[in-house]
């Protein structure tokens, strides 16, 4: 904190280190030859808004090559809840790509929401909260976290709002957005069906009334092709969370 | 061997294959004049054993029919052409874009290399279809004035040459003044 | 001698988990835009970042960051013009159409972004920052001068790790009038009349320098702004989206929309322009 006082203070001090002394592992040699500590762990998640909701969804499988790890690991994570269920929570973030880094990601945004909460007495709104999760992505800037990363919730009017990440925390508050192995399939549908893209009639973009609450069914089936085992939504409304599961073919 | 010298500041990069047919090179040393002068000597022995000329669009897809037999032959050329032409019956003037990989496209204007970068945004602006020859003159001098504003190499010069109806002529183009930049 | 060496050197595992001082942190629920960066725990750092990050060095790198590209500013009589298209790549993956490119850094400043969108977004709020807090000790607006040097100083800090933005300030204020800097992350940074930055950036000067003049009209300013950005997004696949315009004045800057280039291309092209695009159906 001290240091944001100075003028200047990376040209003081250098570029702040996170690490507290020289990493032991560069003494060592040449153990570090060939450092690569990501994976891909494979799936996709997307999120669609509404005038009053936000959806966002996730396939369950995760996979370390040809190898499924598991058919049930969840992607969509509920933010900032009363306990370990989730129960309470009003925000909810998606992460695709390197797992580990996804739940080190969850937990820390988790904390950060709670900790919001304890000090402020308040909710924190998705737009602080869209915020932070960029910074804190930013922080990693030079050992990035590998994930794609979409926050969802309503935002102060009541409106379903959608933050969409990359790597590094650059973000943007969108509509819909898919990330993932089936990005570049789901999006360009997304596009076409939210954004009512490459239509002759161009709509007014606001999002569609959330048919009796159920997610509309073209995405669930583009998800169903591209990957498998399980299809985990997360749906946020004025009444709260809903968690719907539906179970996908397991090949 | 050459090294990054300059060898001839006024060098022609262009031949003319009939009397209302030019053909611009540039690419691979010494493959851009054999090739160019190998259509030349097939384009004039066209006419002379038929007494006519062929016409651009003819012309063209006979360079690029030449240049995809190249392209699958053991040493391909590497020459990047512009063709521009004057039909001689129906009076219509046509320009032609090829590459080294045989990609014909009849556009209407168009450059290679670099000067795409800076030009082709001019001309998608200030070029329009019934254009006559002083605003063509005019165009291209905004994108010589450009190439010497922006371009970090300095090109030496500029050879223009005109085709229209009454053939092909050289003209005077006079490119020593220098360009104020912004 | 093992046992005493074994006594007084720490395990490597030792710097595992947080310490006190980073679960401080942590905790913390919105700690500043901060200058403390997590490094991979190796010696060359950037290598390992240009090895997975860098898709220009590697195309196949597996975290593929969202670049900017195509922006442009000019000054002229009436201020200072300020002109990006919206879109955003990640390798050759589209990942949006609908970026912001202009940050505004305050009511009387902006920043373009291009190279790494999340280096731009957080070093621009960052100097939005920097620049309130001058604001706050010396009673005064911060010189655009004063806001590029401080954008420029930080960037070169990092030089050699990565970082990848090219942006211009644009401000007007009472001591320099309106002022015009580009900055990018090799730690360039010059003041000028005019700057085209990104991918797009030749299609776009193309368009520029032929018809710039200091003493354009207000409106003829913007148009020619849109046009670059226009001719840019036409020539450049990297560029597209929508056009953002905004015109920087004496009492802070204008918005003029964030329009799509579709409608604003098929407009050009009937009034003559592109003519290499053919309109019937063949």
């Amino acid at each position: 904190m001290a240091s944001l006082l100075h003028p200047n203070p990376a040209v003081a001090s250098g570029p702040g280190y996170s690490f507290s002394q020289t990493p032991i592992t560069a003494v060592a040699g040449n153990r570090e030859h060939g450092f690569y500590p990501y994976t891909d762990n494979g799936g996709s998640t997307l999120g669609i808004t509404g005038s009053d909701f936000a959806i966002l969804a996730g396939d369950t499988r995760s996979t370390s090559g040809y190898n499924i790890n598991t058919r049930y690991a969840p992607k969509v994570f509920r933010i900032g809840g009363d306990d370990e269920t989730g129960a309470g929570a009003h925000l909810v973030l998606s992460v695709v790509g390197f797992a580990a880094d996804g739940q080190a990601l969850k937990e820390r945004l988790d904390m950060v929401v709670k900790m919001y909460r304890y000090q402020h007495g308040k909710k924190m709104s998705v737009k602080a909260c869209a915020q932070k999760l960029s910074t804190i992505l930013y922080q990693k800037r030079f050992f990035p976290y590998y994930v794609h990363a979409i926050l969802g919730g309503l935002d102060e009017e009541g409106k379903g709002a959608l933050y969409s990440y990359d790597p590094v925390g650059s973000y943007e508050r969108e509509q819909c957005r898919a990330a993932g192995a089936a990005a570049s399939l789901i999006m360009p549908f997304l596009d076409n069906q939210v954004n009512f893209k490459n239509q002759y009639i161009p709509a007014s973009g606001e999002g569609h009334a959330l048919q009796a609450r159920q997610p509309e069914p073209l995405p669930r089936h583009d998800v169903e092709q591209l990957v498998g085992d399980g299809l985990q939504m997360l749906v946020i409304t004025k009444e709260g969370i809903e968690e719907i599961f539906e179970p996908l073919k397991k090949d | 061997m050459r090294g990054a010298t300059i060898l001839k500041a006024s060098d022609d990069k262009t031949r003319e294959l009939n009397k209302h047919t030019l053909m611009a090179f540039t690419g691979e040393v010494g493959d851009t004049v054999q090739f160019a002068e190998y259509i030349q000597a097939n384009i004039q022995l066209y006419s002379m054993r038929n007494d006519t000329d062929l016409g651009p669009s003819a012309v063209a897809n006979f360079v690029r029919g030449e240049l995809a037999r190249s392209l699958r032959s053991k040493k391909p050329y590497t020459v990047n052409l512009l063709l521009g032409g004057m039909d001689p019956i129906t009076k219509k003037p046509s320009l032609y874009w090829l590459d080294y990989l045989a990609a014909l496209a009849p556009l209407p204007y168009a450059a290679h290399g670099y000067a795409q970068y800076y030009c082709l945004s001019i001309l998608d602006k200030h070029h329009h279809p019934d254009i006559d020859y002083e605003q063509g003159v005019k165009i291209l001098r905004m994108c010589t004035d450009e190439l010497k504003r922006r371009l970090p190499i300095d090109f030496k010069g500029m050879l223009v040459k005109v085709v229209d109806k009454d053939g092909i002529r050289e003209i005077e183009y006079d490119d020593s003044k220098p360009v104020a930049s912004a | 001698m093992d046992a005493l060496v074994a006594q007084y050197s720490r395990p490597a595992f030792a710097n595992e988990g947080y310490s006190e001082e980073e679960q401080q942190e942590l905790s913390q629920a919105t700690p500043p835009l901060s200058l403390k960066f997590a490094l991979p725990p190796i010696a060359r750092p950037a290598a390992f970042l240009r090895a997975t990050t860098d898709d220009h060095a590697n195309p196949n790198c597996p975290i593929k960051l969202a670049h900017g590209t195509t922006t442009l500013a000019f000054r002229f009589k009436g201020g200072i013009i300020v002109a990006t298209d919206s879109r955003a790549t990640a390798g050759n993956w589209i990942a949006s159409q609908t970026v912001k490119k202009v940050i505004e850094i305050n009511n009387c400043l902006l920043g373009t972004m291009a190279g790494g969108a999340a280096d731009c977004q957080y070093w621009l709020a960052y100097l939005g920052m920097q620049c309130r807090l001058h604001e706050l000790r010396h009673k005064r607006r911060i010189s655009v001068a004063a806001a590029s040097k401080i954008l420029a100083n930080l960037v070169y800090s990092y030089k050699g790790m990565g970082l990848s933005m090219g942006t211009m300030c644009a401000g007007v204020t009472p001591q320099e009038g309106p002022a015009l800097y580009y900055i990018d992350s090799d730690g360039t940074r010059l003041a000028g009349n005019l700057f085209c930055v990104g991918s797009g950036q030749t299609f776009a000067y193309g368009v520029l320098d032929a018809e710039y003049h200091y003493d354009l009209s207000e409106e003829a300013a913007l148009e020619l702004g849109r046009r670059s950005i226009l001719a840019a997004t036409h020539r450049d696949a990297y560029s597209g989206g929508f056009i953002n315009l905004y015109h920087v004045k004496e009492d802070g800057w204008v918005k003029h929309g964030f329009n799509d280039t579709a409608p604003i291309f098929w407009r050009t092209k009937m009034a003559g322009e592109f003519s290499n695009v053919t309109s019937e159906l063949v």
